[in-house]
């Protein structure tokens, strides 16, 4: 055998390996899943969360809700998040130096004064320009936090410092939660009796197209426009299949900025979120999971499959492709961070399986898929493209339809969001188009996200947010 | 926020890119695989269809039981048997012959369950003769015996629920079973039917009692008459998850009998049985709980500590204030707030006292002193 041919063999077998190792991973996934959401919802039958709801005995939760720029939507969200249903609840609205009338709106609002405050500052962040409570005994749960901007781990630091409790939710402030919402994710830690809980995560629903009133989902649609709708079969796969086998597992390396709740004693300890990172949700729960590896502590981090938490998509390619360049880098950084734990038996199913499964799967992916549409391409060019290539490449984008149609069955059984037939119908359809119209910008914006992090691009990437306010559906 | 995806078409390309596929297979073999993932996909389709249609169809059907099962409870509530206590709620023989389909024994099941939880008295009793009538007690009693949890659990809850108070020694058993949910649910059966003396089974359990069960227990407890019951063994238990709850029902009923005990707790080798008896000595304490856990503070982590300066603030007199403005020269902020706080509650000279401190101009103390005097203004 010449050395093109052993080149050429390598190659070739290296993608099968891959290959076949990714259809083994979702398989896994899919069993993983189904075992672990039977699992919950068994056990959630027995739940009344009623008893948990009138209790002292509840741990005390503080809401870190970091806002840059909200101004247009602030005043409601805030409102929200007042109505939960939870007895030891503080809310904390971080100000991140907004440029916008964001501070004034809820001085305003909520009555508040500034107050004298220590700052204790365990995690070392931007100054703190002032801290204000409300005069108003309805609003005493509420406390805000201006600052100078620093962006969204340094604001969330700036909470991790302030919050007064033993937990600490952590949440997008434009995101509308469920009224038990706290609940639901606050149980976790309290019926774990051999591991130490160190963070819940919850699934995040698209809210475009929903009906919101009074900061709550009143009715869920299925979104009308074509990104949030491919984004919705998205979060369903990513969410109540990746992230419930994972958690499994115990080796859930992620839990959405959008939404979890943490340790704080734990964050402290691990000098909470890394400035240094677009991915500071991702990055944050590694090093709490290598602390307690390293520590040789047991512990848990928790997912819970209830829709919970209801977010605006992107609707534009523009904003939908610079969070996917963000999210990209985001893994990237973390990955590189904690290099130390590929492979290394020391960190347990972290280190041999949390992490190169995001490595080779979630990183590598798109790389892989991109090239391949090079080579594809070139192929085609010279004419050296064979029926067993087509066909195979027909074979797998089925599979990938097949994953996305099982998690819609997955959705259909468990939680059944989307009541009406005709909206499954559209998802099913949507499963079958994904591939092919969306995917491809989706892995288009990952490669962004890499060539941008070679080129040391950091920024983190503006958002536009449509808003919820009001009775009609958004988006 | 983040989501991470699955990268399916992955396969897809990293396929196309393995041009000489046919050295590996050849085009039988994966037309096979073709057709097997097309006939999957369709099969799953089609099975979806299939259960949206069944679903929809359900549905109309569980209207209509839902219907007949409203009738049967609303008929036994409203049944009159005070001259004949035996006497059984007429049933439709629509009813009696859906009474052999599962799916309609367990709506009303649940049906009676959900009625009973917002009823007392008579209209409960009578829903209970109706549960028995229908021997739904008798299926419950056999998924008892069931292995799979789950079915096990849920059974020992509708019995309890029934208020079915022969079964308990059935229950019982349960209470130090293996698998949690069903000793949770035993234990909640156990405390349902007779309250304080219920929980015998702290004697005798040796796995923990999570802080959620811990939780529906007092739940529990407060709907039953309070009774005195001893403490003592389980204070001492070898099960810590034990001495808590103990911990957490002196606190609740101000058991102040068990002060010496609980002081006892003090010494206890875990760390959180440490924290719940300082945070029961709160509520139970004499003259002389404030002087013990003073003596205990340069022995104790962290957390303790500061678990300690807490209380101090809720007992402490004056005669506490010096060693509380001690600690405002600790090297840890968190105890410096504490320690500021507790004196100012507890000193009618608080704020002279921390005043006089050598480090009251300096940084943190400065803030933090400012930021009292606002709570206090409050």
């Amino acid at each position: 055998m010449n050395w093109p041919e052993v080149f050429h063999n390598l190659y070739m077998y290296g993608f099968l390996l891959y290959s076949a190792l990714l259809i083994l991973s979702y398989i896994a996934i899919s069993v993983l899943s189904i075992a672990e959401i039977r699992n919950y919802r068994h056990k959630n039958s027995f739940t009344d969360y009623r008893v948990l709801a009138s209790s002292t005995e509840l741990p005390s939760m503080s809401i870190l809700a970091p806002a840059y720029n909200e101004g247009e939507t602030i005043v409601e969200n805030v409102r929200s998040l007042l109505s939960l249903h939870y007895n030891h609840l503080e809310v904390i609205i971080i100000n991140d130096g907004s440029k916008d009338d964001s501070l004034s709106r809820l001085i305003t609002t909520y009555d508040l004064h500034r107050i004298d405050y220590f700052v204790n500052e365990q995690i070392p962040t931007k100054p703190v320009k002032g801290v204000y409570k409300s005069h108003n005994p309805v609003y005493s749960k509420l406390t805000v936090v201006d600052k100078v901007n620093g962006g969204k781990a340094d604001a969330l630091n700036v909470g991790v410092n302030i919050a007064q409790n033993k937990y600490y939710v952590c949440i997008d402030v434009d995101c509308v939660l469920e009224q038990d919402a706290i609940l639901k994710l606050a149980k976790p830690f309290l019926e774990n009796t051999s591991k130490r809980v160190i963070a819940v995560g919850g699934v995040v629903r698209i809210a475009n197209s929903c009906e919101i009133e009074g900061g709550r989902i009143v009715k869920v649609n299925l979104p009308d426009q074509f990104l949030p709708r491919m984004q919705t079969l998205e979060y369903i796969r990513a969410f109540l299949l990746g992230r419930m086998a994972w958690a499994r597992l115990n080796g859930l390396l992620l839990i959405s900025g959008a939404f979890g709740v943490f340790d704080r004693e734990i964050v402290i300890k691990c000098a909470g979120y890394n400035i240094n990172t677009v991915g500071e949700d991702m990055e944050l729960v590694v090093r709490m999971r290598r602390y307690m590896e390293e520590l040789k502590e047991p512990y848990r981090v928790n997912f819970i499959p209830d829709p919970l938490c209801w977010t605006e998509a992107p609707a534009s390619f523009k904003i939908l492709g610079r969070q996917r360049n963000r999210w990209t880098r985001g893994t990237i950084e973390t990955l590189r961070m904690h290099k130390k734990m590929f492979l290394n038996p020391d960190y347990g199913l972290l280190g041999m399986l949390s992490y190169p499964y995001w490595l080779f799967f979630e990183f590598m992916a798109p790389i892989v898929e991109f090239i391949g549409i090079i080579l594809f391409i070139a192929a085609c060019l010279m004419g050296i493209v064979t029926h067993a290539l087509v066909l195979l490449m027909i074979g797998v984008i089925i599979l990938g339809i097949l994953y996305s149609v099982f998690a819609i069955l997955m959705e259909v059984l468990t939680y059944n969001q989307y009541k009406r037939n005709k909206d499954i119908l559209r998802l099913l359809l949507v499963a079958i188009i994904e591939p092919f119209v969306y995917h491809p910008f989706v892995v288009w914006s990952a490669i962004r996200g890499n060539i941008d992090l070679l080129r040391k691009k950091n920024s983190w990437g503006e958002m536009t947010r449509q808003g919820f306010v009001g009775k009609k559906p958004v988006g | 926020m983040e989501i991470h995806l699955s990268h399916f078409n992955t396969i897809y390309f990293s396929a196309k890119m393995s041009l000489p596929l046919t050295l590996l297979s050849g085009l039988s073999y994966m037309g096979i695989l073709i057709e097997s993932l097309s006939i999957l996909i369709i099969s799953l389709l089609f099975f979806m269809l299939i259960f949206l249609y069944n679903k929809s169809i359900n549905e109309k059907q569980h209207e209509k039981w839902r219907l007949i099962a409203g009738l049967l409870i609303r008929k036994a509530v409203f049944h009159d048997n005070e001259d004949n206590p035996d006497a059984t709620v007429p049933l439709t023989a629509r009813a009696e012959s859906l009474m052999h389909n599962r799916h309609f024994r367990q709506l009303v099941t649940e049906e009676l369950i959900t009625t009973k939880k917002s009823l007392a008295g008579m209209a409960s009793e009578n829903l209970k003769h109706l549960y028995q009538q229908l021997q739904l007690d008798k299926y419950a009693l056999t998924n008892l015996k069931s292995p799979q949890w789950y079915v096990k659990a849920k059974a020992i809850q509708e019995l309890t629920l029934m208020e079915l108070k022969d079964v308990l020694p059935k229950l019982y058993r349960y209470t130090n079973n293996k698998n949690e949910l069903v000793r949770m649910e035993a234990q909640s059966a156990t405390v349902q039917f007779y309250g304080f003396e219920g929980l015998r089974f702290l004697n005798v359990i040796t796995y923990p009692i999570s802080e959620w069960q811990q939780i529906k227990l007092l739940q529990q407890l407060s709907q039953a008459a309070p009774v005195d019951v001893s403490i003592d063994t389980w204070l001492r238990s070898k099960n810590s998850s034990v001495a808590v709850f103990a911990l957490k029902l002196a606190r609740s009923y101000h058991w102040f009998q068990w002060h010496d005990t609980i002081l006892a707790c003090l010494e206890h080798p875990e760390a959180n049985v440490r924290l719940q008896a300082i945070d029961c000595l709160c509520e139970i304490y004499t003259d002389k709980t404030a002087a013990i856990l003073k003596s205990r503070f340069w022995q104790e982590e962290l957390e303790i500590q500061l678990a300690i300066v807490k209380a101090l603030r809720s007992i402490g007199t004056e005669d506490d204030a010096p060693f509380l403005v001690s600690l405002l020269a600790y090297d840890n902020n968190e105890m410096k707030i504490y320690a500021a706080r507790a004196v100012t509650h507890i000193s009618k000279n608080g704020l002279e006292l921390i005043g006089i401190s050598a480090s009251a101009s300096g940084y943190p103390l400065n803030e933090i002193l400012a930021q009292i005097k606002g709570e206090l203004a409050v």
